[in-house]
């Protein structure tokens, strides 16, 4: 496993001086490759802390978190050196506003390779490959990171996360803001990224229709705990859904509804809308 | 994230509450100047007694205020220690010799470690600090052990002693003014009650309004900055960036990393903040009415009254006294 | 009611923002302006409030030709909720950021007070008066924006990306107050890339490019496969399996009006 969690919680102090549970008693495995994860569930219910968790950038106030075999967790001095563990879980931030401040994006892609000590050279070398990897050209590395629109800024944020060649990647709401073109392409990417380089992609998102479209395995957070960790197909015919807050993916929506009103049944659920007219079709 | 508090404001209803901000902050600056005239202990010291008799008849907890000095006890050490070391008047109530040898510094050094290792489990560090000074002093004056190399003078006057505690009372009395004011008036009033204060500065072209909507406006995005500051630094700590090492060099590189995202966002965030006020009908320079006035009571007229008279008093007092 | 005729705009760096775009928006009308990120949708609205102002043509709202005297006059019938939560709240808390428009239209404290409590009431904040923005989450920032809109009482309310950065939660809960607000009378224009918010809507205006690409009745755009295939548009599933069962000519008059029933629900 490269990412383990052993009855993990994590608290902070709200001004009043309560405690606020934001992790609670969380056990879940992350193998190093071929996994594609998505992490749903209501704002604050501890999606980006638990992430937070994965990369060492928050240490468990009890419990342990175990990543690459170097176990993390409340007692262990602040000597312990952690940053190697970035390199090897890349997370990339919602708003790439947040790590973009390179004068080009050939130097901003480069900012975390160097930060790892990797030679110039080489940093280059891989700051062009990254550019490729996110579907841009490379007449982008000499422009600024600043000019560019909303998408391709997520693009350069990403690429900037590849370039550390992480064996993990996770990518806090990479699609919020973007319209459904842009959203439609960054989903591409990520499914090509993992399906060439069989890297784990953890992605959080609102979204339910990518849950179903990508994710092989789906994590649902509630109030601090894992509600829920196992395949989409389990969470759609699970029946807490609408306890969870969550809504149905509009194509399992609307296969329900067909379900019901014809009294028929078309387990597994539909992927795409072609699939679905082929069921309809052979019924009516 | 919740866990930011602007101001320290908490809630009550005493007396203190329902002043006008502007009378408290006239008040606040009428005791200044009059805790400045006084020169005498005594009478410093009756004006402190006033000043928690205040504090009890308005409901703070004295805890708050000593909540409050917290932040200025360093400053309150080295202005005892200075006076007391070097102002030479009155008798002399300690005259003793302090030897320098070997021995006694490694035991000085010695206790230096001790109060390192375990002040982390004393809960009054303060106290334990002022044990910790007063230890290694008596190993110097008792414990003459070994050949001093160096001799010192450690000689205290009770002119230092007293003009070192005056000054501590001095800067007690302003620190526990400001933070009364500070804990009974919400952020949002005393930025009106400046406001009003500084009206008149509208002659010589400064317009208040204006000092108090940038002052609002600081207040409500301070904590939204932190917060985004926060993000910022663990979205470049997940790129490799180890803020706690590094050399001056990448410690530059650092601050840049940190610093140019959020100019960037403040920029695009205050572009974004005048669209929207431009369009809910803010015309900078134009009358607005306000949701928030400030009623002047009878209460607010005597408060001045008494606090303005302690002035020509404490000037009369020092006049006859000095 | 807004008029807007061949209207063009330029940035310094990016020509052609808009070009030549014409449209009616009648009194009570709900209308959704769609189009991608660059569209220049966005930069519409803020012609419309005149935050920006127009290279070519002309904005007309109630009567009122839009220019550097009447622009004051415009935005006291036109409110506009901007896309990001954090960035449009003015006050230190909620009751006075709702407070902010009136304050600056002069309105007296009693009137204030009274329009604070009515609209906080009719968006849900009437509990959250002497909150702080960070410690509301982004839907409860949107709807303290809409009752600082509705206090100000614009006939017009543009929401310019509104729901784009809240969970779905936050959204489904601006979108009820979209159509609460339709049939209190108000015309309404959102700027949107959802279709799950342009189907409650009475009319589609879909830019490309900077240009006015279609403008007609939702349903008939809805119902229109040429259009809709020129246009870009994210189709919801209900609507998709509808035009592809009745490209397949499938002859099921039942299952098309249930799909098409669902296709104009959110």
């Amino acid at each position: 496993m490269a990412i383990k969690f052993t009855e993990v919680s994590y608290q902070y102090s709200s001004p009043d001086g309560s405690l606020f549970d934001a992790l609670k008693n969380i056990n879940l495995d992350i193998a190093k490759t071929g996994e594609f994860i998505a992490l749903i569930g209501e704002t604050g219910s501890g999606k980006s802390t638990l992430v937070q968790h994965m990369n060492a950038l928050m240490k468990p106030s009890s419990g342990q978190v175990e990543i690459y075999g170097i176990k993390i967790n409340h007692s262990k001095s602040k000597k312990q050196k952690l940053t190697p563990l970035r390199q090897k879980v890349g997370l990339v931030f919602q708003f790439p506003e947040y790590q973009l401040f390179e004068e080009t994006v050939m130097r901003d892609i480069m900012f975390g390779p160097r930060n790892f000590n990797i030679s110039k050279e080489e940093a280059k070398q891989r700051a062009r490959k990254a550019i490729i990897q996110v579907g841009l050209d490379e007449s982008y590395l000499e422009r600024s990171p600043f000019n560019l629109s909303g998408g391709e800024k997520k693009r350069v944020s990403i690429a900037g996360i590849l370039a550390m060649e992480p064996d993990i990647l996770v990518l806090d709401e990479p699609t919020s803001g973007l319209d459904p073109k842009g959203r439609d392409a960054l989903i591409d990417l990520f499914t090509l990224i993992h399906n060439t380089y069989h890297k784990t992609i953890i992605i959080i998102t609102h979204d339910m229709n990518i849950v179903h479209q990508v994710a092989s395995r789906v994590l649902v957070m509630r109030e601090g705990e894992l509600v829920f960790d196992g395949t989409s197909e389990a969470l759609f015919n699970n029946e807490s859904l609408n306890k969870w807050n969550l809504e149905e993916p509009d194509l399992i929506k609307m296969t329900k509804q067909l379900e019901q009103r014809y009294s028929i049944s078309m387990r597994p659920f539909p992927k795409n809308i072609d699939q679905l007219f082929h069921h309809i079709k052979d019924v009516i | 994230m919740n866990n930011i508090v602007i101001g320290q404001y908490i809630p009550g209803s005493s007396f203190l509450y329902k002043m006008d901000p502007r009378s408290k902050i006239l008040a606040l600056i009428l005791l200044m100047v009059t805790t400045f005239v006084l020169t005498d202990i005594i009478q410093i010291l009756v004006l402190l007694s006033v000043l928690l008799v205040i504090l009890k008849l308005g409901g703070i907890p004295i805890g708050r205020i000593v909540k409050g000095l917290r932040p200025i006890i360093v400053l309150l050490f080295f202005t005892f220690t200075f006076q007391v070391l070097f102002i030479k008047t009155g008798r002399i109530i300690l005259d003793e010799t302090l030897h320098y040898s070997f021995y006694t510094i490694l035991l000085a050094v010695g206790v230096v470690l001790f109060w390192m290792i375990t002040k982390r489990f004393i809960k009054f560090k303060i106290s334990y600090f002022l044990m910790m000074i007063v230890g290694i002093l008596s190993i110097f004056m008792y414990y003459p052990i070994g050949d001093p190399f160096a001799q010192g003078q450690l000689v205290i006057y009770t002119g230092g002693l007293q003009g070192a505690f005056f000054i501590m009372v001095r800067l007690i009395i302003i620190v526990t003014l400001s933070t009364i004011l500070t804990l009974t008036t919400k952020p949002t009033d005393l930025t009106l009650g400046l406001e009003q204060l500084l009206k008149p500065l509208s002659i010589i072209k400064v317009s208040a309004e204006e000092i108090a909507l940038i002052i609002s406006i600081a207040l409500r995005y301070i904590p939204t900055l932190l917060d985004e500051a926060n993000k910022i630094m663990l979205a470049q700590a997940s790129r490799g960036v180890d803020f706690k090492e590094g050399k001056l060099k990448d410690k530059v590189v650092q601050i840049i990393s940190l610093l140019v995202p959020m100019f960037i966002i403040s920029f695009k965030r205050s572009d974004e903040l005048a669209n929207a006020m431009e369009a809910r009908n803010f015309v900078p320079g134009n009358r607005r009415t306000r949701l928030h006035i400030l009623t002047w009571q009878t209460i607010d007229t005597i408060t001045i009254i008494i606090t303005a008279i302690t002035i020509p008093v404490a000037i009369l007092l020092r006049v006859m006294l000095g | 009611m807004i008029t807007v005729e061949h209207v063009s705009f330029d940035y310094h760096s990016q020509p052609d923002v808009l070009k030549d775009v014409s449209f009616t928006i009648d009194k009570g009308r709900w209308v959704s302006i769609l189009g991608h990120n660059g569209s220049g949708k966005s930069t519409l609205a803020k012609l419309i409030v005149g935050l920006l102002k127009a290279k070519e043509g002309s904005i007309t709202v109630d009567g009122i030709v839009l220019n550097e005297e009447t622009v004051y006059q415009v935005r006291k019938k036109v409110g506009i909720v901007f896309q990001n939560p954090d960035n449009q709240f003015v006050g230190v808390t909620v009751e006075d950021d709702i407070a902010f428009g009136m304050e600056n239209l002069c309105f007296t404290r009693e009137e204030i007070t009274k329009r604070i409590d009515k609209y906080a009431k009719q968006v849900g904040m009437e509990d959250y008066l002497s909150k702080e923005p960070h410690q509301l989450s982004g839907g409860q920032k949107q709807r303290v924006a809409i009752a600082g809109i509705l206090a100000m009482d614009t006939d017009i309310i543009i929401f310019d990306e509104a729901t784009s950065m809240l969970d779905p939660i936050g959204r489904d809960e601006i979108l009820a107050f979209m159509q609460q607000l339709k049939h209190q009378g108000k015309t309404i224009i959102t700027i949107t890339h959802d279709m799950k918010e342009a189907v409650l809507s009475d009319e589609i205006i879909d830019l490309k490019e900077g240009q006015l690409l279609t403008h007609d009745k939702t349903k008939k755009v809805l119902q229109d496969k040429v259009t809709l295939n020129k246009s870009n548009l994210e189709l919801l599933p209900s609507l998709k399996l509808y035009h592809k069962i009745k490209e397949a000519g499938i002859v099921n008059e039942e299952l098309r009006d249930y799909l098409w029933q669902l296709s104009l629900q959110k």
